[in-house]
C-alpha cells in the first residue's frame, strides 16, 4: 500500500501548508489590524478609514495619525490602503459597511467611482467624510475636509512670479515658463492648476511668460498618476522640442514627485551646472526628498500641508457626527461635486523654500531634523 | 447529443495496483481505495476544496462571523464575479496551451467603451451592451489571428495586446473618469433578481431557483451513477453515495437562505452559473471542448486524429475576447463608471485562478469548475484578509505564497506518482 500512504502523506501536506499559511496570515494580520481594543473605550464604535496607496508616504501619515487621534478620543479603527486600485477600495469599503462601522473616512483612488458604495453606506446610515479628495456624482458624502487647493496653486505661482522678479516690477522679462499638472482623475488637479493659472494668467497675456511650448491647456499638462516618471519623460520631450537654442526659467510642478522628475530631466541636459542654473521649480507636500532637493538648492520651493492639521479636522468632523452634534465648516459654496455642495473646512497651505524650511516644516515637527542629513 | 471524440489524454481510471488491492482488501479497503482513487484522480482540485473551506472557516472565526454573514457573501459573490469570468475563459486557454495577457487591458478598454457609447453618445445600454460583446470577439480574432494563422506565440501577441488596449482606453477616456451610467446597466453588477410573490422572510425566487438546484443535482448524481453501474464501473459504495448526496444538498440549501435572507441572487451569479453550466458542459462533452484538450495535451497528436489546430486556437481567443469584454463590463456597472486604470493586474489575477484551480503549464489539464474554485481561494483570501483588517501589501505576499503552494504541491504530487 505505498500509494496510499504517499497519498495519506499528501493530503496531510496540504493541510499543513494552509494551516501555515493561516499562520502566516494570523501573525501579520496582528502587526497591522489597528481594530483590537488599546483605548479608553471600546464601545463608541468603529470608524473606517481607507486611504489609497502605502506608496507615498503622506498617505501613510495620514492613516497614522487619524487612527492615533480617534483612538484618543475612544473609537477603534479599522485603516486600508487600496494599493492605488479602485476596485479594491470599493472593495474595502464594502467590507467595512459589513463590519458595521460607524463612519467612514475617505480618501478616494478614483473620485467618480465610489456612488454606488456610497449609496450602500448611506442605506447602512454611516455617514461618510471625504478627506483631501472630494467624492464627486454622490449624494451621500456628509462633509469634505481639505486644504485650500486653490490657494496651493495660487502659492505655487505666486512664488516663480516673486522670485523672477515680476511681481515688485525688478525685472521685466521675458521669461520662458513650462507647466505641468497633476492627474487628470484627481479632482483636486483642476484647483492646483486653476490657482496658479489665475495668477500666471496676466503675466503670460502681458508676454512677460513665455510657454515656448504652447501647452498651457489643462488636459494638455496633466501628469497620469501623479508619476514623477511620465513628468520626467515630458519634460525631456519639451526640452529638446522648445528649448535647444534657449533656456527654460521656471516650471510650474503640482507635486513634489513630478517636481523630482522634472529636475532629473533638467539636470540631464547639463542644466544646475556652471552658467545654466536650473530653473524654479515648484512643489507640494514637502517631502522629505524634497526637502533635502531645496537644501541642497534644486528644487526652489514646495507647499506644505500639514497633513496631522488634516487627520484632526476629520477627527473633529467624526466626533461630531457621532456625537450629534454639527462640524465645524468654513465653506459652504465652492465644492460642488456635480450632485450637491459639499459642506467643507479648508485648511491653509504654507509655502516653504530655503529660508524657511526650518520654521516650518522642521520646528513643527513634521518631518525630523535627523531625516534631513 | 452525437458521440465526442474522446481524444482526452486523461487515462481512464489507472487499474493500477490500488484496484488490485481493492478486490481482495474487503469492503471497508475498497470504500477507501475507492476515495483515495477518486482522490488521486484530481488531486489538486480535491486539495484546493479543501484549502477552500480551511481558508473560509479561518476567516469566519477570526473575522467573529462576518465572512459568511448574507450581506458579505453577496458582497464576495460581486467583487470577485470579473475575476471569474476572466479565470473561466483563461483556463480555457491555458487548457489549450496558450496564455493571455492582454484580458485586464481590454477589459478596461470595453469598459472605457461601453462608458463614451452609453455616458457620452446616449447608446441604449443592451444595444451598447451587444457591441461591446462584438468588440470582445473582434479584439480576440484579431489575437488569435496572429496567434493561430501567422504563427507568433500567443505570450507575444497578447503582450502587445495589453500595450494596444490599456492605450486604447486612455485615448478614449482621456485619463478622465466618466459616470454615471443608467440604472438598468449598473444592475448588471450589482442588481438582483426582482422581488415576487408573498411577502416572507426571505426572496421567494431565490428560494425556488434553490430548489430547483438541489432537485437536478440530486437527479443528476443518481443518473449519473446508474450510468456507471450499468457500465460496470466502480462506484462509491451506497453509504458513502448517499453522505455525498446530503453534503451537496446541505451545501446549496445553506447557499441559498444565505443569498435569501438578503436582497437575494445577484444578477451577476445568474451570468456566473450560466457560464459555468455551458462552459462545464462544451469542455466536457462538446467536439471543440475535447479538440481543446487534444491540442493542449499534445498538439501533433491531435492534429494527425484531425483536429483543426488553428481554428481551435483561434476559436478559444475569440472566447476569451467575448468574455474579457463581460468582465469589463461587469466591473464598469459595479464601479458605475468607466475608469482609466481599470483592470490592471486582472490578467495575473485570473491566471493565479487558473493554476490554482488545477491548470498545468504545460496545457491539456485543468476544468473550468477548477478555475473557479481557484479564482474562490483567491477571492475568499481578498475578502477575509480585507474584513481581518491585513493591508493590501501583505495580501499580495499570502497570495503569492498560496500560488506557489498550491502549484507546488502538484508537481511535487505528480512527481511522486511518476515515481
Amino acid at each position: 500500500m505505498r500509494i496510499a500512504r504517499a497519498a495519506r502523506l499528501r493530503t496531510a501536506a496540504a493541510m499543513v501548508a494552509t494551516l501555515a499559511l493561516g499562520a502566516t496570515a494570523t501573525a501579520c494580520g496582528q502587526s497591522d489590524n489597528t481594530g483590537g481594543g488599546g483605548s479608553k473605550d471600546g464601545d463608541k464604535g468603529t470608524i473606517g478609514i481607507a486611504m489609497p496607496t502605502k506608496s507615498s508616504e503622506r498617505w501613510i501619515a495620514d492613516g497614522d495619525n487619524m487612527v492615533k487621534q480617534f483612538k484618543e478620543q475612544g473609537y477603534k479603527t479599522d485603516l486600508q490602503y487600496g494599493d492605488d486600485k479602485v476596485e479594491n477600495q470599493v472593495a474595502q469599503i464594502q467590507n467595512m459597511i459589513t463590519k458595521g462601522d460607524k463612519l467612514l473616512v475617505i480618501a478616494a483612488i478614483d473620485g467618480s467611482a465610489l456612488s454606488d458604495v456610497l449609496q450602500q453606506a448611506h442605506d447602512a446610515g454611516i455617514k461618510v467624510i471625504s478627506y483631501d479628495r472630494l467624492i464627486l456624482g454622490s449624494e451621500n458624502v456628509d462633509y469634505y475636509a481639505t486644504f485650500d487647493n486653490y490657494k496651493v496653486g495660487e502659492l505655487q505661482a505666486g512664488y516663480i512670479i516673486e522670485k523672477l522678479g515680476l511681481k515688485d516690477g525688478s525685472k521685466k522679462g521675458p521669461f520662458n515658463i513650462e507647466l505641468f499638472a497633476g492627474s487628470p482623475d484627481d479632482n483636486n488637479t483642476k484647483y492646483f492648476f486653476n490657482g496658479a493659472m489665475d495668477t500666471l494668467k496676466p503675466y503670460i497675456e502681458k508676454k512677460q511668460l513665455v510657454v515656448k511650448s504652447g501647452q498651457t491647456e489643462l488636459n494638455q499638462v496633466t501628469t497620469l498618476r501623479w508619476d514623477g516618471a511620465t513628468a520626467q519623460a515630458r519634460m525631456d520631450d519639451l526640452l529638446s522640442k522648445s528649448y535647444t537654442s534657449d533656456d527654460v526659467d521656471a516650471v510650474l510642478s503640482p507635486y513634489d514627485g513630478i517636481s523630482r522628475g522634472i529636475i532629473s530631466a533638467l539636470k540631464s541636459v547639463s542644466y544646475g551646472t556652471g552658467k545654466k542654473p536650473l530653473p524654479i521649480v515648484t512643489g507640494q507636500d514637502a517631502e522629505v526628498a524634497s526637502i533635502k532637493s531645496i537644501i541642497a538648492g534644486e528644487q526652489a520651493q514646495t507647499v506644505y500641508k500639514d497633513t496631522r492639521e488634516l487627520a484632526k479636522v476629520a477627527v473633529q468632523m467624526g466626533n461630531a457626527v457621532l456625537t450629534g452634534g454639527k462640524p465645524e465648516t468654513n465653506d459652504s459654496k465652492t465644492y460642488d461635486n456635480g450632485t450637491k455642495v459639499v459642506p467643507t473646512y479648508l485648511l491653509p497651505p504654507v509655502s516653504v523654500d530655503k529660508s524657511n524650511y526650518k520654521e516650518t516644516v522642521v520646528d513643527s515637527g513634521y518631518i525630523k531634523e535627523s531625516e534631513l542629513q | 447529443m452525437g458521440s465526442p471524440v474522446k481524444t482526452d489524454k486523461n487515462p481512464p481510471p489507472p487499474a493500477g495496483g490500488a484496484a488490485a488491492a481493492v478486490k481482495d482488501g474487503g469492503a471497508a479497503a475498497g470504500a477507501a481505495g475507492l476515495l483515495l482513487q477518486a482522490a488521486r484522480r484530481n488531486m489538486r482540485q480535491y486539495g484546493m476544496i479543501i484549502a477552500l473551506v480551511l481558508i473560509a472557516a479561518l476567516f469566519q472565526i477570526w473575522s467573529g462571523g462576518i465572512l459568511l454573514k448574507p450581506q458579505n457573501v453577496t458582497n464576495l459573490i460581486g467583487q470577485n464575479s470579473y475575476i471569474l469570468i476572466l479565470a473561466i475563459g483563461m483556463m480555457v486557454v491555458i487548457i489549450a496551451g496558450h496564455i493571455d495577457l492582454s484580458v485586464g487591458s481590454l477589459a478596461a478598454f470595453v469598459s472605457a467603451a461601453a462608458a463614451v457609447m452609453i455616458i457620452h453618445h446616449h447608446v441604449p445600454w443592451p444595444l451598447a451592451l451587444v457591441a461591446c460583446l462584438l468588440i470582445g470577439a473582434i479584439a480576440g480574432a484579431w489575437q488569435g489571428y496572429f496567434i493561430a494563422y501567422v504563427g507568433i506565440p500567443s505570450f507575444i501577441v497578447t503582450l502587445a495586446g495589453m500595450l494596444l488596449f490599456r492605450g486604447g482606453t486612455q485615448i478614449f477616456l482621456e485619463g478622465q473618469s466618466i459616470s454615471p451610467f443608467p440604472r438598468g446597466f449598473q444592475k448588471i453588477g450589482n442588481g438582483f433578481l426582482p422581488e415576487v410573490g408573498p411577502h416572507t422572510n426571505y426572496h421567494n425566487l431565490t428560494l425556488l431557483i434553490g430548489l430547483v438546484v438541489i432537485a437536478i443535482a440530486v437527479v443528476q448524481e443518481i443518473r449519473d451513477r446508474r450510468q456507471q453501474l450499468a457500465y460496470d464501473l466502480d462506484v462509491l459504495p451506497r453509504n458513502f453515495f448517499l453522505l455525498k448526496l446530503l453534503a451537496i444538498v446541505a451545501c446549496c440549501v445553506a447557499f441559498t437562505m444565505t443569498l435569501a435572507s438578503y436582497h437575494g441572487v445577484p444578477i451577476v451569479l445568474l451570468i456566473l452559473a450560466g457560464l459555468l453550466i455551458v462552459f462545464g458542459f462544451v469542455m466536457r462533452n462538446a467536439v471543440i471542448g475535447r479538440h481543446v484538450y487534444a491540442l493542449g495535451g499534445n498538439q501533433a497528436a491531435a492534429k494527425l486524429s484531425g483536429v483543426k489546430d488553428k481554428r481551435v486556437v483561434f476559436l478559444v481567443f475569440v472566447n476569451m475576447g467575448v468574455l474579457a469584454a463581460l468582465a469589463g463590463l461587469v466591473y464598469a456597472a459595479r464601479l458605475n463608471a468607466g475608469v482609466p486604470q481599470a483592470g490592471i493586474n486582472f490578467e495575473l489575477e485570473a491566471i493565479a485562478a487558473a493554476f490554482i484551480g488545477g491548470a498545468s503549464a504545460t496545457g491539456g489539464v485543468g476544468t473550468v469548475l477548477g478555475a473557479i474554485i481557484g479564482g474562490l481561494v483567491l477571492g475568499v483570501l481578498n475578502n477575509g484578509m480585507s474584513l481581518v483588517g491585513i493591508g493590501t501589501d501583505y495580501q499580495q505576499v499570502i497570495k503569492g505564497l498560496v500560488l506557489l503552494a498550491a502549484v507546488g504541491f502538484d508537481v511535487w504530487n505528480k512527481r511522486k506518482v511518476g515515481s
